[in-house]
């Protein structure tokens, strides 16, 4: 049986008798927040590694190499050590409440959406039927976060930043959802472990890209909303270090500012995972069926499979996005605009209604 | 029609470009990284390279011409003369000063002071940049040797003049008869 969530159901199983419900819900939740936060700090320091590694070697140069022994792998540990040290401070002009909140609102939010992802098939914080939708929705909070900053730093530079955080965000978040319309009339289902599950045939390559032909430049489509969204270069300009300083979180330090920084290579994370289990397959793969015709299907190794390779997958996706940082420049905000609204949208529509018509009419399922 | 096609064009022009990029990029990264891990490995220093001084002190003669020649009198250097040999007291290269410009090389006539390859001596103090090239004060041991052994000579050549002295002098008094030349002196 599931609750919706493994933790309650381990504590359920375990529990005396008698324990009160509500006690069982809370210490499940408080497990679970634990292993998120856990979970999402050690993709956060490594996919910063990777971003300094991938950097270099685009750039022909080495990236971090000494701090713990092998290619400098605890770099981001010793950053991470630095930033708890800093001074934390709150200039005299900024509107100190909201200043402390803004971090919290943009981590808080991305940790809501990251806990709707499934890690294997049937392991989850939360199995939520509206998973995408619930994902979308917080993963647009970080947006108010980022404006409450800019807005409260009482600098120039920060409302800049939070002024084109909210106009570029406005703007993607349409291309974003309606994109991911497109394998969503596909998969007829906003949960991402069905989605997934949904995508196993052929031998686990059944993906939404060979299923329907409106997915793959649905994808694309997708994939550049993304990189907006996650204020990734090219459309970095809510940070755009070389004309704002660091943007809207210019007047953060210490703890305060790797919120900031811990939640973009969140959200980079989310993105790609979203990415892969909608369009690249989530847990399929030649690996999964074939972990899953060895050990059986319920058995821990062919979840682990399952699990890998949707880490895999979703790191490609990192990958590919930093790849695409370390090559293009950074469009101006007027590009960045006609981009979302004239070629984006029009597009993902299009993709919407032929992938439409392709499944009424090819597949028959009106 | 021709918005159209500027439409279309501008799509596949972003796309191509964008591919056209990464694919540099993407050759970049696959190739070994050009830089090198520097305090672990240096790159080779050219022969003609213009670092630190180096002296080789048993050459040198303290004859000063490489303190004349300096533009910028960064040398300073100071030696006492036993005879021959040189009691080193000083020899400072003041690198806040220096130039580097090698011309105390080349009017040495020992050629004994050289330009080497180091580079990096950063210091934390100014007065750490005045470098001693010297690498021993005083006298080295083979100077004292022969110093001694000059000095031996000198002395065994000094007793041998006198025994010779003595010799004739005797000589001459068994003979008896020539005039006295000792008488002044007794």
């Amino acid at each position: 049986m599931n609750n919706g969530n493994i933790f309650l159901d381990l504590l359920v199983r375990f529990a005396p008798e008698g324990t009160p419900s509500w006690l069982l819900d809370l210490s499940a939740a408080g497990v679970g927040v634990g292993i998120l936060v856990a979970m999402v700090s050690v993709i956060a320091m490594f996919c910063v590694w990777m971003e300094r590694k991938v950097a270099g070697h685009i750039q022909c140069r080495y990236g971090p190499m000494y701090v713990g022994g092998w290619h400098g792998w605890a770099q981001s540990i010793a950053d991470g050590v630095k930033l708890l040290l800093k001074e934390d401070m709150i200039p005299i002009g900024a509107d100190r409440p909201l200043f402390v909140l803004a971090p919290a609102l943009v981590l808080g939010s991305i940790f809501a959406a990251l806990a709707a992802l499934p890690l294997a098939p049937g392991v989850f914080f939360a199995d939520i039927d509206l998973g995408l939708f619930f994902i979308l929705a917080m993963s647009s909070m970080t947006t108010i976060g980022v404006v409450m900053a800019g807005w409260a730093s009482a600098s120039k530079w920060t409302v800049y930043g939070a002024m084109r955080e909210a106009a570029q965000v406005v703007a993607y978040e349409i291309p974003l959802g309606i994109s991911l319309m497109v394998p969503l009339i596909v998969a007829g289902t906003f949960n991402l472990n069905e989605a997934s599950a949904l995508q196993s045939g052929w031998y686990g390559m059944h993906w939404y890209i060979f299923q329907n032909p409106f997915v793959l430049p649905a994808f694309a489509l997708f994939f550049i909303s993304a990189l907006a969204e996650t204020k990734r270069a090219p459309f970095d300009l809510p940070e755009a270090e070389s004309e704002l300083v660091a943007g809207f979180m210019t007047e953060y330090s210490g703890i305060r500012w790797s919120f900031f920084f811990m939640e973009e290579y969140a959200a980079m994370f989310l993105m790609s995972v979203v990415a892969a289990v909608f369009f690249l397959g989530g847990f399929e793969s030649p690996f999964t069926s074939l972990a899953r015709d060895v050990f059986g299907e319920q058995h821990f190794l062919a979840s682990l499979t399952a699990g890998l390779v949707l880490l895999v997958k979703a790191f490609g996706g990192i990958f590919l996005m930093m790849w695409l940082r370390w090559t293009l420049p950074r469009v101006r905000i007027d590009q960045v605009m006609t981009m979302g609204y004239k070629y984006l949208t029009p597009l993902a529509l299009l993709c919407v209604l032929g992938a439409s018509i392709f499944e009424a009419l090819w597949l028959g399922v009106a | 029609m021709s918005v159209v096609a500027s439409y279309i064009n501008n799509i596949v022009s972003g796309v191509k470009s964008t591919l056209v990029g990464m694919r540099i990029t993407g050759k970049y990264f696959l190739k070994k990284p050009i830089t090198v891990q520097y305090p672990d490995e240096r790159l080779p220093i050219p022969n003609r390279y213009r670092g630190i001084h180096y002296l080789e002190q048993e050459k040198c003669i303290n004859c000063l011409a490489c303190a004349r020649a300096c533009p910028v009198d960064c040398i300073e250097m100071d030696a006492v003369r036993h005879g021959k040999e040189l009691e080193w007291v000083k020899f400072t290269i003041d690198y806040q000063k220096c130039m580097f410009c090698e011309l105390c090389v080349y009017p040495c006539p020992k050629d004994c002071i050289h330009m080497g390859n180091e580079f990096a001596f950063v210091t934390t103090d100014r007065s750490e940049l005045h470098h001693d090239l010297l690498s021993y004060k005083g006298m080295s041991r083979e100077a004292r040797i022969r110093k001694r052994e000059a000095e031996e000579k000198k002395k065994k050549k000094a007793a041998a003049k006198a025994a010779k002295a003595a010799k004739e002098a005797q000589a001459a008094e068994t003979e008896g008869d020539p005039p006295q030349p000792t008488e002044g002196e007794a």
